[in-house]
């Protein structure tokens, strides 16, 4: 696993899943699994923001960039290179 | 078509069966399903559980987020003649027990989602007869209960003929609200509640068969859930989208579904303005008539952007209810947004509402007092709570709680709760006044105003707000508040959060904001 997954991952479980990440794919929708609500995306917005350098324009606040983490992981990767 | 003739609340169901057999009733991702479709699959559920033995009056608990199960099972649910009990798809395992207590459910019709919570609550000793799970991950062995999957079982077909001896007096659905104490209450509702405030909606909002809705708001929400019934009232579609926490993609989907109508609750506008691309989709909202907003006040600084922000042809409704009042009260009809500015307008059709004062008199305009409704949709009270019930129904109808006024012209106006006043020193305050005066800062997506316990002053004000951006600070917010409120409203602090907790239909989570600032302080 990468070293960019670990931290994602890390991440999610240690804030929503109280450390627990029992059956938590790479590719599980974080809403549609109930892993994180509306507030919960947002924090995870100003985790990404805080940790990389860029910030997350309006429009690319979508399922398809930040939706699970393999999504997340995606987009960190295209908008770092 | 007379919708007056349907007096239960599957009728409107069945008739837009009968009348648009093949239309798209509810799109949700790559599912399209028709009105033939949801009708025939919610009769072979409520001939299933009568298999099982529901009959009328019994309980079904629903644990569904928006999606077509939820829909089959809610109409199937009322088709058996049984009464939906719809409950947060997000419910926690410790919170499960108090309901399953209570309401002494006969069937549990639940998702994945929602499963692992079902495991760790321990449902055994509630003497449940099945439990319906859709697509579950877990195994079920020796459980005291049936166990089945959604997909095998609505593909069975039932034998039993569902003894449907209702009536419109006969209850329908318990909603949960959970009022000021934090104890959910259970609100009942009839048939009859619930087909006449579906009836009075879609006359005010003048819906038909062409109207599409976009939901993001959840059907166990009685917001949410009156977008169901009214769009199926009218042989309506709509168009179901859980993402709402990505409004980017709802925009995005408003535009391709060329939807009518879109409904929110303050933070899904607040959101809707400031995390999303909704400015650059004006010209590609050409078929959105109108946006609704209800479930408590927005300030005006959101309107007035709301109103600069939408395409000049979507009318702007501004609406007032209670899940006690099936949803709807009040609503002002869009050409008042400026000059009666925060109106919550006037009695929907069929609807009494009055200011009454502490003597239960109604008082004169101009002057404030209690927010009192009256019409066929008025609950018949809380499930198993005949104290509580007794605090709000009375002769002159439901107590909403609410404060406020009505202009001589009739327009009513609420000020705040009735148990959300704060004293500060020697004064009354009304958080929702010094919420205005954040957000006019026009620095902030949303904020909310709290009483900490101080000894000296009784509540010490303290504020938490999301800011527009990075740049804001405490001391921009205050210097803004400083030229509109008098020194004694100003808060102690602001804390700037980056979202504020909500509950699932959006609305601001009070008591964990309260929680939040008292463990910040601890």
């Amino acid at each position: 696993m990468s070293e960019l997954k670990d931290k994602i991952r890390s991440f999610i479980v240690d804030n929503f899943l109280f450390g627990n990440d029992d059956g938590l794919t790479d590719g599980a929708s974080f809403l549609e699994e109930g892993i994180i609500d509306s507030t919960g995306i947002l924090e995870l917005v100003s985790y990404i923001e805080e940790e990389f350098p860029f910030s997350i324009e309006d429009e690319e606040l979508i399922p398809e960039n930040l939706d699970s983490i393999n999504n997340v992981v995606n987009y960190i990767e295209k908008k770092s290179s | 078509m007379n919708l007056n003739d349907q007096i239960l609340i599957h009728h409107f169901l069945e008739k837009s069966a009968r009348d648009f057999p093949e239309k798209v009733a509810l799109i949700h991702e790559d599912i399209r399903a028709t009105y033939a479709q949801i009708n025939s699959k919610a009769d072979q559920l409520a001939c299933l559980l009568g298999d099982l033995g529901v009959t009328k009056g019994d309980r079904v608990v629903l644990i569904l987020e928006n999606c077509l199960e939820y829909v089959v099972s809610y109409y199937g649910i009322l088709k058996a003649g049984a009464v939906a009990v719809p409950l947060s798809s997000d419910i926690k395992p410790e919170g499960i027990g108090f309901f399953l207590k209570e309401l002494e459910p006969k069937v549990i019709i639940a998702s994945n989602r929602s499963e692992r919570a079902l495991k760790a609550a321990d449902i055994t000793p509630y003497n449940i007869g099945a439990l319906i799970l859709r697509s579950p991950k877990f195994k079920w062995d020796s459980t005291t209960f049936s166990v089945f999957v959604w997909e095998d079982f609505i593909n069975e077909k039932g034998n039993f003929a569902p003894d449907i001896k209702i009536d419109e007096s006969s209850l329908a659905c318990i909603i949960y609200t959970s009022g000021s104490t934090g104890i959910p209450k259970g609100v009942m509702l009839s048939h009859k509640n619930i087909v006449s405030n579906t009836n009075s909606i879609c006359e005010y909002l003048r819906l038909t068969n062409k109207d599409i809705q976009m939901v993001v708001l959840p059907f166990f929400y009685v917001m949410g859930k009156s977008l169901l019934n009214t769009h199926f009232a009218v042989g309506g579609s709509v168009v179901i989208n859980n993402k709402f926490a990505f409004p980017a993609s709802v925009v995005k989907q408003m535009a391709v579904e060329q939807v009518t109508g879109f409904s929110g609750v303050p933070s899904t506008y607040a959101y809707l303005l400031h995390r999303s691309p909704l400015a650059d989709y004006r010209k590609s909202l050409d078929s959105l008539r109108y946006c609704s907003q209800a479930g408590g006040h927005m300030s005006f600084q959101i309107k007035d952007e709301l109103r600069k922000t939408l395409p000049a042809h979507t009318e702007i409704y501004i609406m007032y209810g209670a899940t006690e009042a099936s949803a709807r009260l009040t609503y002002l009809e869009p050409e008042h947004l400026y000059d009666r500015k925060d109106s919550i307008g006037k009695a929907i059709p069929g609807v009494t509402v009055r200011i009454m004062g502490a003597d239960n008199k109604e008082v004169s305009p101009g002057r404030i007092g209690e927010v009192v409704g009256a019409g066929a949709n008025i609950m018949q009270g809380y499930w198993k709570d005949k104290q509580a019930t007794e605090r709000v129904l009375d002769k002159n109808g439901y107590h909403t709680g609410d404060l406020g006024y009505q202009d001589k012209e009739g327009f009513l106006y609420v000020v705040g709760r009735k148990d959300n006043l704060l004293k500060v020193g020697g004064h009354r305050i009304n958080p929702q006044e010094i919420e205005d005066a954040i957000m006019e800062s026009g620095l902030v997506i949303e904020a909310v105003v709290l009483g900490l316990p101080d000894e000296l002053l009784g509540d010490k004000l303290v504020a938490i707000a999301t800011p527009k951006d990075g740049d804001v600070n405490e001391s921009h917010i205050l210097s803004k508040c400083a030229q509109k409120l008098p020194r004694y409203k100003l808060p102690g602090s602001v804390i700037l959060v980056k979202g504020l907790p909500k509950i699932n239909s959006g609305k601001i989570n009070r008591s964990k904001c309260l929680e939040f600032i008292t463990g910040n302080k601890d």
